[in-house]
């Protein structure tokens, strides 16, 4: 058995080093360098691999943090976005006892920006936030009644999110996703009780009609209209929000590319085989947030496996 | 022992990888739940996982449940022996905080080996007790109860009550739950000491200087004490929470945790 | 729920007893800073700083705007210090609390009071435009002394940061983009950090760069603001019971030899990232006659 496992653990590290690059306050020592010395044998420039990294999807790491129950880390290459989530769960909230639900948790979520203070924006985008995660998280759960399930994200990396300017499509979108992956790799890392895990994506359609994926603030802005949907691991519609002009036959479209980015194109025939991280499962976002997880467990239960 | 499998929240635990003794009803540990889902042959059940962790199975006792992960935030579980700190007392409680932002935990003012109305324990804001869940209550807003006495007995076994002295050390709660394991499994059994050796190493070591005394709260909390070394007291508690903290925040493998106990021994000069 | 959980007696007697014996709970002596780890991130004046436990991100930005009324010639400078959740459980939300504010005054007093960063060369045209230079700190793990780890940070950020390239022409302001033109370091005149010390037992023992748990176990705090000349700009001691002279002396000394040393590890970090960017910038300049190189190969 333990053959088994350590192939895989390779398989797996030399599929994903190229998009894994861990920050350096990650706890985690389990690291390889598999794909480094094959490209430093092309006799390339350093930076060669930095490319690659800007090209590839995202980059997301677990349990950074010591003080939060769970904390995670989301960046996003294509929108420049990085995200820190940290949860704290279940904890008293002294000061809304009255707007507590008596019989299950209350999510409260706190969006930091970077280099701003909180506004309007943020707290919009709070509400989106709010409302996603509170729909997954299983509130009765032992220990959660009456208790209060805390997520601040800050935004430690891009551009501002520019406000008060109307004419622009709301750029909150482009940084929506990001934060629904932070928010949710936290709740995750702090165990709290959730019904499903979901991936989220940003679209837009250009002027000539074509639909573009993970747009940066400055291609969104040319965009004509804006897309983030959120869909789940059992292919539920979680969000959808839209901005901009744009007619049903258009959304219809978008749907269905929304639909195969998050769950892959083999996602439809869904039997029940959740071993399987590589192959084309792996091409999807939610086949990364699995990736992503399931990396943390190997790495936190290294003693256990070891052992087998 | 099939492959090990992770699972995330709405993955459905697959029948094969279910202990197949059926002489005692299947018990379900935390992060699992049971849905039942509608089929042409009426119902069928099936269990999902709740929490992202590694499911593990025990054949013996037949229960299943998910290890997720270890820097989680406790919550009181009936019958886990916590380490609570006295926060007030009422006319018949002592309010306990088991883990820091939470409601208090109640711990009855008789609750204590031997104790009535005139010889129970006083204990002062700030005190420590090593104490077992004994309820959680049903419900919205029910209040965790904690007890220092066996009920089954009338005694406090496993040393429960105060602590008096020493010096508590914050571990994680996955670590806290690995110490426990592993202090209760049999030294013969090397698979199960949950790649553990640092508190053995350590007590080989420090041995000659007296050994040192240790309680282990699920909470994430370790008291350790040494009134046995004399002079040596301080740093002996120091160098043994600082190797458990270490272990855990690096994760250590066996043989690095021997190295470091090595190297912590010789840096507070306790070892040559 | 603005507290940090209060130390239980075993502990707090336990670490007043340890340093009666000049042990401390991590095997530090008293005048050891705890393992101090900078690095920069992707945009200018990000820094990530890890002090032990205590892990802080600052990220430094600025804007163009007008100047106040009665400091015409003056740019603007603010340090932004918001506690949230993500830090400590203990601290909530979208609320201010005695920590945040007595942070922010003392960081304010050493970098600002001080003028660490010369707000003069921050003047665009009199009265009309200057720059405004923000730094916002981000406490993302609390383990004690977030003073001295968040103005590490942001006199690191400082050092780092470049800000847009501006002229004045024919009376109107351009501001030229990244591309156009390189963008321009920021005139630091002097760099002070601040060097706090907890004091204990009567003020028999100091430590330098407690823990959360030490400074919970602690009657006050000294702290010390000094550049690296030796110049005192800062010196606050409000609680505890009073310290000899002597010993104030003799911890400005320590304060002084840190503040020298961390300097000189900042500055060693700041060199080595300024080169990496350099290289990666040239870099790409020749990028595409490089590929044609390696094909010829």
């Amino acid at each position: 058995m333990r053959d088994r496992l350590q192939t895989r653990y390779q398989v797996q590290a030399q599929l994903r080093r190229p998009i894994k690059e861990r920050p350096a306050h990650e706890k985690s020592q389990r690291e390889t360098t598999l794909l480094l010395p094959t490209l430093r044998t092309l006799k390339k420039l350093p930076n060669f691999y930095l490319s690659i990294v800007n090209m590839v999807g995202p980059i997301a790491s677990l349990s950074q943090l010591n003080r939060a129950d769970g904390s995670a880390s989301y960046k996003c290459p294509a929108t420049g976005y990085s995200i820190l989530g940290a949860v704290n769960a279940p904890i008293e909230l002294p000061a809304r006892r009255d707007a507590l639900k008596p019989e299950e948790a209350t999510v409260e979520v706190f969006v930091k920006p970077g280099t701003t203070t909180a506004g309007v924006g943020e707290r919009h985008v709070e509400g989106i936030l709010r409302s996603v995660l509170g729909k997954i998280v299983l509130g009765r759960e032992k220990g959660f009644p009456r208790r209060g399930v805390v997520l601040t994200l800050a935004i430690v990396g891009g551009e501002n999110v520019e406000r008060g300017d109307s004419a622009n499509l709301s750029q909150y979108l482009t940084i929506l996703p990001a934060l629904l992956h932070a928010g949710l790799l936290a709740m995750v890392s702090a165990s709290v009780p959730l019904s499903m895990t979901f991936s989220a994506t940003l679209l837009g359609v250009t002027k000539s009609g074509d639909i573009v994926r993970d747009l940066s603030p400055t291609a969104a802005k040319a965009a004509v209209s804006l897309h983030v949907f959120a869909v789940s691991s059992k292919n539920h519609l979680l969000l959808n929000e839209s901005e901009g002009r744009f007619d049903f036959d258009t959304w219809e479209l978008v749907r269905e590319r929304a639909l195969s980015v998050c769950q892959g194109e083999t996602a439809a025939s869904a039997d029940g085989d959740v071993t399987m991280g590589e192959g084309t499962a792996s091409a999807s976002l939610n086949g990364f947030i699995r990736e992503t997880v399931e990396d943390q467990v190997y790495s936190d239960y290294a003693f256990k496996l070891d052992s087998i | 022992m099939s492959a090990p499998l992770v699972l995330l929240p709405s993955d459905e635990v697959p029948q094969d990888h279910l202990p197949t003794n059926n002489s005692n009803p299947l018990r379900l540990g935390p992060g699992l739940r049971i849905l039942s889902q509608p089929s042409s042959k009426g119902s069928s059940h099936v269990l999902t996982a709740t929490q992202a962790g590694l499911l593990t199975t025990d054949a013996k006792r037949n229960t299943v449940s998910l290890l997720s992960f270890p820097n989680r935030r406790y919550i009181p579980t009936v019958n886990d022996f916590v380490i609570a700190q006295i926060h007030h007392s009422s006319v018949d409680f002592f309010h306990c905080m088991v883990t820091p932002h939470t409601a208090h935990a109640l711990l009855g003012q008789l609750s204590f080996e031997g104790a009535s109305k005139k010889t129970r324990p006083m204990l002062k804001q700030g005190e420590l007790v090593y104490a077992r869940v004994q309820s959680v209550g049903v419900g919205a807003g029910a209040e965790v109860e904690l007890t220092c006495v066996n009920p089954a007995t009338g005694k406090a076994d496993g040393g429960l009550g105060p602590l008096t002295g020493g010096m508590v050390f914050d571990v994680s709660t996955g670590m806290a739950a690995r110490l426990i394991r592993a202090s209760s499994s049999s030294a013969e059994h090397t698979d199960a000491i949950e790649g553990l050796v640092v508190l053995s190493e350590l007590g080989k070591k420090l041995e000659s200087l007296g050994g040192f005394e240790i309680a282990v709260g699920r909470n994430g909390k370790v008291w350790v004490d040494c009134s046995n070394a004399a002079e040596s007291a301080v740093k002996v508690t120091v160098a043994v929470g600082r190797c458990l903290q270490e272990t855990d925040q690096q994760n250590l493998h066996p043989h690095d945790q021997k190295k470091l106990v090595t190297k912590i021994l010789r840096d507070m000069k306790l070892v040559s | 729920m603005s507290k940090e959980a209060q130390l239980s007696i075993a502990e707090r007697d336990f670490i007043l007893e340890a340093l009666r014996e000049n042990v401390r709970l991590d095997g530090r002596q008293p005048d050891d800073y705890r393992a101090l780890n900078i690095s920069f991130g992707e945009e200018y004046g990000h820094v990530n700083l890890q002090l032990g436990k205590t892990n802080i991100i600052v990220r430094i930005s600025s804007e163009v705007t007008k100047p106040r009324e009665d400091r015409p010639f003056d740019g603007l400078f603010n340090i932004n210090l918001e506690l949230t959740a993500m830090g400590s459980p203990a601290w909530e939300n979208g609320r201010t609390n005695d920590i945040e504010a007595y942070a922010t005054n003392t960081l304010d007093r050493i970098i600002r009071h001080s003028n660490a960063l010369d707000t003069e060369s921050l003047c665009i045209l009199k009265g009309v435009s200057c720059w405004s230079i923000r730094a916002d700190v981000h406490v993302i793990d609390y383990d004690g002394n977030i003073t001295d780890a968040a103005c590490i940070a942001i006199m690191a950020g400082l050092q780092h940061f470049r800000r847009p390239d501006a002229v004045v022409r024919d009376g109107r302001v351009i501001v030229y983009g990244v591309e156009q033109r390189v963008p321009v370091a920021l005139n630091i005149t002097h760099k002070p950090l601040s060097v706090t010390f907890h004091t204990f037992n009567d003020s028999k023992h100091v430590v330098v760069d407690a823990t959360l748990k030490e400074e919970q176990a602690a009657e006050g705090d000294l702290v010390i603001g000094i550049n690296s000349a030796g110049d005192v700009c800062y010196l606050s001691k409000y609680a505890g019971a009073p310290a000899d002279a002597m010993v104030i002396v003799n911890k400005t000394n320590v304060a002084w030899e840190k503040v020298k040393q961390i300097n000189a590890a900042v500055e060693k970090v700041l060199q080595a990232d300024l080169a990496k960017r350099a290289k990666i910038g040239m870099a790409d300049e020749s990028r595409a006659e490089n590929d044609r190189l390696v094909q010829i190969e």
